[in-house]
């Protein structure tokens, strides 16, 4: 059985359907792809999914249990995570706070109306943040104001937050938007190393290609909101229709 | 951006230095121990030295620290959460009524601040719930209206209670403890200790009780998550917190301030007004007092309400060649010192002279290196 699972997902804005009766399950443990060209409904199926966005209709349904309409916060703590497309941290606060938060959301039930309990006493929270932040190599850094670091470090950190909540499956807007071929690199490295090591099931938003046909195991391929492929690589690569919509025509 | 960096930058020793809650404690206590003195026999030595009326009266530092109490729960809400109310006087006021009207059957001024507290908190957690769910100005101006609603209702509809328009004069506060009479001096036969009397000791003790709360909570999860949700709350809400629930608390949490605040100011003046207490100015001066300090520094609102209170009741009191006495037209020369302040030191003034210092300090520091070095590769050569 898929892990995520939506059903007739559509999403209107006026006259606009943005999202136009997609269907897709994605299996426990793959990384799926989504691609399109701009303005596909790639990103408005994942405000869908994550709560952000209210679906006009149909169904979202994460590990069996229908989660459709929960708002972000409550997602989250079912299991889905989020790394949006612009870093989203915290910028005036240090790294290792960045992420402190995260891994108190986790714990969220821990501190209901203790007001007095110090940061430092909850043992679990400072192991996580720190775990996290060893396994985005940002731990030697983590007394540094967020705003000041390095954008691909940014991107990373921000990866960071969004582990700490331990999710079982992690949407990842755009990772590699603007950054270095280096750079880019390294988060394809710990995009594969987020798979093995963590079992965890991503969701990518990706433009570069290269990228994609690397780590995916599948394709989903968006087009004014409705799919119109959804297979393995090898399969998008020869498929027409995909190359008339997304490619104009050119082969990859 | 690179100011504000370096500014931060500059206040890492700071904060590694008042780290310690221990130390933070000591040097409040020293400094509200102090208050009563430095403001009315210091300041008086040297306004007679000038023959220039400056210095503070007996009952000063106690409506200062009154004030402080609700600026350090308000800056909470507006220094760290990021939320601008422009309705805390509903809090305030209803802390005062509250008190007033308990006082006339109990009179202790502990169960009077308590009752204060508690009605205060039961109104701001439907106030809360509407308003936080707008933000930025829709939520600055939700709160104005609720402020004035009360406003209204004390000045006519309520006036059985609040005795309208007349003010609530019959106020019945009684001694602290049974024993203590709140305007009795501490010390009578010690004649530069004239200035504390138990009242002072009791709003100074709630005080210091205020900035150890407030300090807790600054580093309990809710002032990281607090702090996060000033600076980007969608990404609050995508770690799983539930940024409505955090941001209620924030409003709540300083409305039991300004409650304890309200009942002080009632027992300390022994009257109340709807303008003291609900009017949409009283609101403002919360705000002005905050942000003239320091937003989004634990003591740093306590400076505020410091300068604000002293402008009103000192130098309101001052009598200029020109213009003569300036009485009511204190608002003026405030509105003046907070041009220069927020001038100056942008973020308030006790993070600006904070970091001025700091930097000053760690200026000196690299100077004696430098020499030092400088020294060395004189000797070397």
């Amino acid at each position: 059985m898929s892990l995520l699972q939506t059903t007739d997902l559509v999403k209107q804005f006026g006259g606009l359907t943005a999202v136009d009766g997609v269907s897709v399950g994605i299996d426990r443990g793959t990384v799926q792809a989504i691609i399109g060209p701009n303005g596909a409904g790639k990103t408005t199926f994942i405000n869908c999914v994550s709560g952000l966005l209210d679906p006009t209709s149909g169904t979202v349904e994460f590990d069996g249990e229908d989660i459709t309409g929960m708002p972000p916060h409550e997602t989250v703590q079912q299991g889905i995570s989020k790394s949006f497309q612009t870093a989203s941290i915290f910028p005036t606060m240090t790294v290792e706070e960045n992420v402190q938060i995260a891994a108190f959301g986790a714990e969220h039930g821990s501190f209901r109306f203790n007001f007095l309990k110090k940061r430092s006493d909850y043992n679990a929270v400072q192991d996580r943040t720190e775990r996290m932040l060893r396994s985005v190599e940002l731990w030697e850094d983590r007394n540094v104001q967020a705003q000041s670091l390095p954008y691909g470090d940014k991107r990373r950190l921000e990866i960071a937050i969004a582990l700490a909540s331990e999710p079982e499956l992690l949407f990842m807007d755009e990772p590699t938007a603007g950054m270095s071929p280096d750079e880019t690199r390294q988060t394809v490295d710990l995009i594969e190393e987020l798979r093995e090591e963590l079992g965890l099931t991503i969701v990518l938003v990706e433009h570069d290609m290269e990228v994609i046909f690397r780590v995916a195991d599948k394709i989903t391929v968006l087009h004014r909101g409705a799919i119109i492929a959804n297979a393995a690589p090898e399969q998008i690569r020869g498929d027409e229709q995909v190359q008339e919509a997304y490619l104009g025509g050119a082969e990859i | 951006m690179s100011t504000e960096t370096e500014g931060e930058g500059g206040s890492v020793g700071a904060t590694g230095l008042t780290d310690s809650d221990a130390v933070l404690m000591i040097a409040s206590a020293v400094a509200l121990f102090s208050l009563p003195w430095v403001l009315v026999d210091g300041f008086g030595i040297v306004a007679e030295m000038l023959d220039f009326s400056i210095g503070g009266y007996v009952g000063l530092p106690s409506l200062i620290l009154i004030y402080g109490i609700v600026v350090i729960g308000y800056n909470l809400l507006l220094g760290y959460t990021g939320l601008l109310s422009f309705g805390h006087a509903a809090f305030f006021g209803t802390g005062a009524y509250v008190a007033g009207v308990v006082s006339q059957s109990v009179g202790s001024p502990i169960v009077m601040v308590l009752a204060g507290i508690a009605v205060a908190t039961l109104i701001a957690w439907p106030i809360g719930w509407v308003s936080i769910r707008r933000t930025g100005v829709y939520f600055a101006v939700i709160t104005l209206t609720f402020g004035q609603m009360l406003y209204f209702w004390a000045l006519g509809p309520g006036s059985w209670l609040t005795n309208g328009d007349n003010g609530f004069s019959e106020v019945g506060t009684g001694p602290i403890l049974g024993t203590f009479e709140l305007d009795s001096a501490v010390f009578p036969n010690i004649g530069f200790l004239q200035s504390y009397t138990y009242e002072y000791v009791f709003i100074a003790i709630l005080a210091l009780l205020a900035l150890w709360i407030a300090n807790r909570i600054l580093k309990s999860p809710y002032g990281l998550i607090f702090e996060a949700l000033g600076q980007n709350q969608q990404r609050v809400s995508f770690v799983g917190l539930n940024v409505q629930r955090y941001k209620l608390m924030a409003f709540i949490i300083s409305a039991v301030f300004a409650g304890a605040g309200g009942a002080l100011f009632i027992m300390h003046e022994n009257y109340v007004h709807p303008n003291t207490a609900y009017y949409w100015i009283q609101s403002g001066d919360f705000v002005i007092m905050t942000i003239l300090g320091g937003a989004g520094s634990l003591v740093g609102p306590v400076f505020g309400a410091f300068i604000f209170e002293y402008v009103a009741n000192v130098l309101s009191g001052l009598s200029l060649p020109v213009i003569g006495a300036i009485g009511s037209l204190w608002r003026i020369v405030l509105g003046a010192v907070f041009v220069v302040i927020v001038w100056t030191f942008p973020k308030g003034v006790y993070p600006g002279v904070r970091d001025f210092l700091v930097r000053r300090g760690a200026r000196d520091a690299l100077d004696r290196l430098s020499d030092r070095v400088r020294n060395r590769g004189g000797e070397s050569e």
